[in-house]
């Protein structure tokens, strides 16, 4: 018995005119498509590493990539022999089948799109949506991955991120920050201010402009309480924040302002009298 | 200091230290500067160190490619224009360069750095600050702090404005040296609020070296046309 390639190859699968060799064809088409779709979405990322931002970068990557494949399964199809003018016609009665089945995956999917071309988050961001805190990995088709402060890997469906509030702590250029700073109240407040106005200036990243606003808030049972504005820029306002406040606090000391502990002092009326042993009595 | 260097070298300048020695066979290079040392051992066969003045926008780190410079205001009236020199603050490059490839090693500067946003929180940019008088002519300047700016203001509009600041994108920067530091740049004042800004690539003196640029490769020439000051001048 001999064993003819060729015959394999025509044997049908009982689908229309549909051969083993017509499927391999079709086979072999996507898996090209594919590998030419990682080979150019590779080569897009490096070449435009340098020029454009990390996620603008991975978008256009990603828009390549897919659109690859989609060609390919365009250009294969017909070795299935699938008339796609059919998808037409069948397109009604499918469209319905397939929608309702694939609700959340349409809904992930178009939410998705939405926020690669609306950018309310973009890759490196640090945000929180729908109670998680992190920073942006990735957005992708149908989720969004957010690495958390505490390195946990999170994915949330996109659907479910476009619906949420979104907070992004860096979408904007700066953002202000708030120390509370309390004195005693025989200190100069004034001279506070002024302390603590000199050691923001010498912060680079305490922006010049906004400028730092430094003020008495409210005078309070134990201290007087100074308020710090400062703006710093976004994604660097965390090393401000906690670099700045010791500095004062220091600078603050070291002029002999001193931040008070809570006290309370008792007056007594008639004055207060120990009985027993040798205490004396005071007025 | 500024210039090219093979092998090992040492130069002193003030406060500065620069130097590749070789010790045991390898070749470090040394820096120290208003306290701070840096070293790297160097592995090379052919590549020469070059040190030059580079944008000022890398220190304490990179965080923007804005630079802006304040100074005296200035009336300007419709039509006219006016040749300033400002005053810049100098970054110290320190680049390793061979046959293939050009890779920064250090950047180092005198003083302290400030930072401002120009424009709105929401829209505006982060850009490095520096304040500067106005002068009519070249002033002296120490060529490892400050450089100068040669500043071509033409108002374009049809109404007196008030000038200053001016913001730049600095991977446009073109910094040239020779007894001093300097980049010639332009202004044009195209409404109250808005005008667009450039650097131009030519010598302030005849004779002067250009430096390397740190943000070259980040450049699209096709787009590369000087920075909008969308936000105002005054």
């Amino acid at each position: 018995m001999t064993f003819n390639v060729t015959e394999v190859l025509e044997i049908p699968l009982g689908v229309g005119d549909i051969t083993v060799e017509r499927l391999l064809y079709f086979a072999v088409i996507l898996t090209v498509g594919v590998i030419f779709a990682k080979v150019v979405a590779t080569n897009v990322r490096r070449a435009l590493s340098e020029r454009l931002p990390v996620n603008e970068r991975e978008l256009l990557a990603k828009l390549v990539y897919y659109a690859i494949i989609i060609w390919a399964f365009v250009v294969a199809l017909p070795q299935l022999e699938f008339d796609l003018s059919g998808l037409l016609v069948a397109g009604g009665i499918a469209g319905l089948v397939i929608g309702f089945a694939s609700q959340s995956v349409v809904s992930n999917l178009i939410s998705g799109l939405f926020l690669m071309f609306e950018h309310p988050i973009r890759i490196g961001d640090n945000i929180n949506v729908a109670d998680v805190s992190g920073s942006v990995e990735d957005i992708r088709v149908l989720s969004t991955v957010i690495k958390t402060y505490d390195g946990i890997y999170i994915r949330i469906p996109n659907e479910k991120v476009f619906t949420s509030n979104i907070t992004n702590y860096v979408h904007n250029a700066a953002r202000r920050f708030t120390y509370e700073i309390r004195i005693r109240h025989q200190d100069d407040a004034n001279e506070a201010i002024r302390i603590a106005k000199e050691v923001i200036e010498t912060h680079p990243f305490a922006l010049k402009s906004p400028a730092p606003s430094v003020f008495v808030d409210n005078l309070g049972d134990n201290s007087v309480n100074l308020t710090a504005y400062i703006w710093a820029p976004a994604r660097n306002w965390w090393e401000v924040r906690t670099d700045l406040l010791w500095k004062i606090k220091r600078a603050l000391e070291e002029n002999g302002i001193e931040i008070p502990f809570p006290q309370r002092t008792v007056w007594f009326a008639d004055g207060l009298e120990v009985k027993g042993g040798s205490g004396e009595r005071k007025e | 200091m500024f210039g090219r260097y093979r092998g090992t070298f040492r130069r002193e300048c003030g406060d500065i230290l620069v130097e590749a020695e070789s010790v045991d066979g390898l070749v470090t290079y040394r820096r120290r500067c208003a306290g701070q040392t840096f070293e790297r051992i160097l592995v090379s066969n052919t590549g020469e160190v070059v040190i030059n003045p580079v944008e000022p926008v890398n220190l304490p780190k990179e965080i923007t490619d804005f630079l802006l410079v304040e100074f005296s205001p200035m009336m300007i009236e419709p039509g006219a224009s006016r040749t300033v020199y400002l005053k810049f603050p100098v970054e110290i490059g320190v680049f390793v360069e061979s046959a293939r490839d050009i890779e920064v090693l250090d950047v180092f500067a005198f003083g302290t750095q400030k930072y401002t946003l120009y424009g709105s929180p929401t829209n505006g940019v982060i850009a490095r600050y520096y304040e500067s008088a106005v002068y009519p002519e070249i002033p002296q300047v120490d060529p490892f702090r400050e450089g100068v700016m040669e500043l071509s203001i033409h108002n374009t509009c049809r109404e007196w404005v008030e000038v200053s600041r001016v913001v730049f994108e600095s991977t446009d920067m073109k910094i040239y040296y020779g007894d001093f530091v300097a980049a010639t740049a332009t202004m044009k004042l195209l409404t109250k609020t808005m005008a667009e800004t450039d650097f131009v690539d030519a010598p302030l003196r005849p004779g002067m070296v250009k430096s390397i640029e740190l943000y070259t490769a980040r450049k699209i020439p096709a787009i590369d046309r000087g920075y909008l000051m969308e936000w105002g001048f005054s």
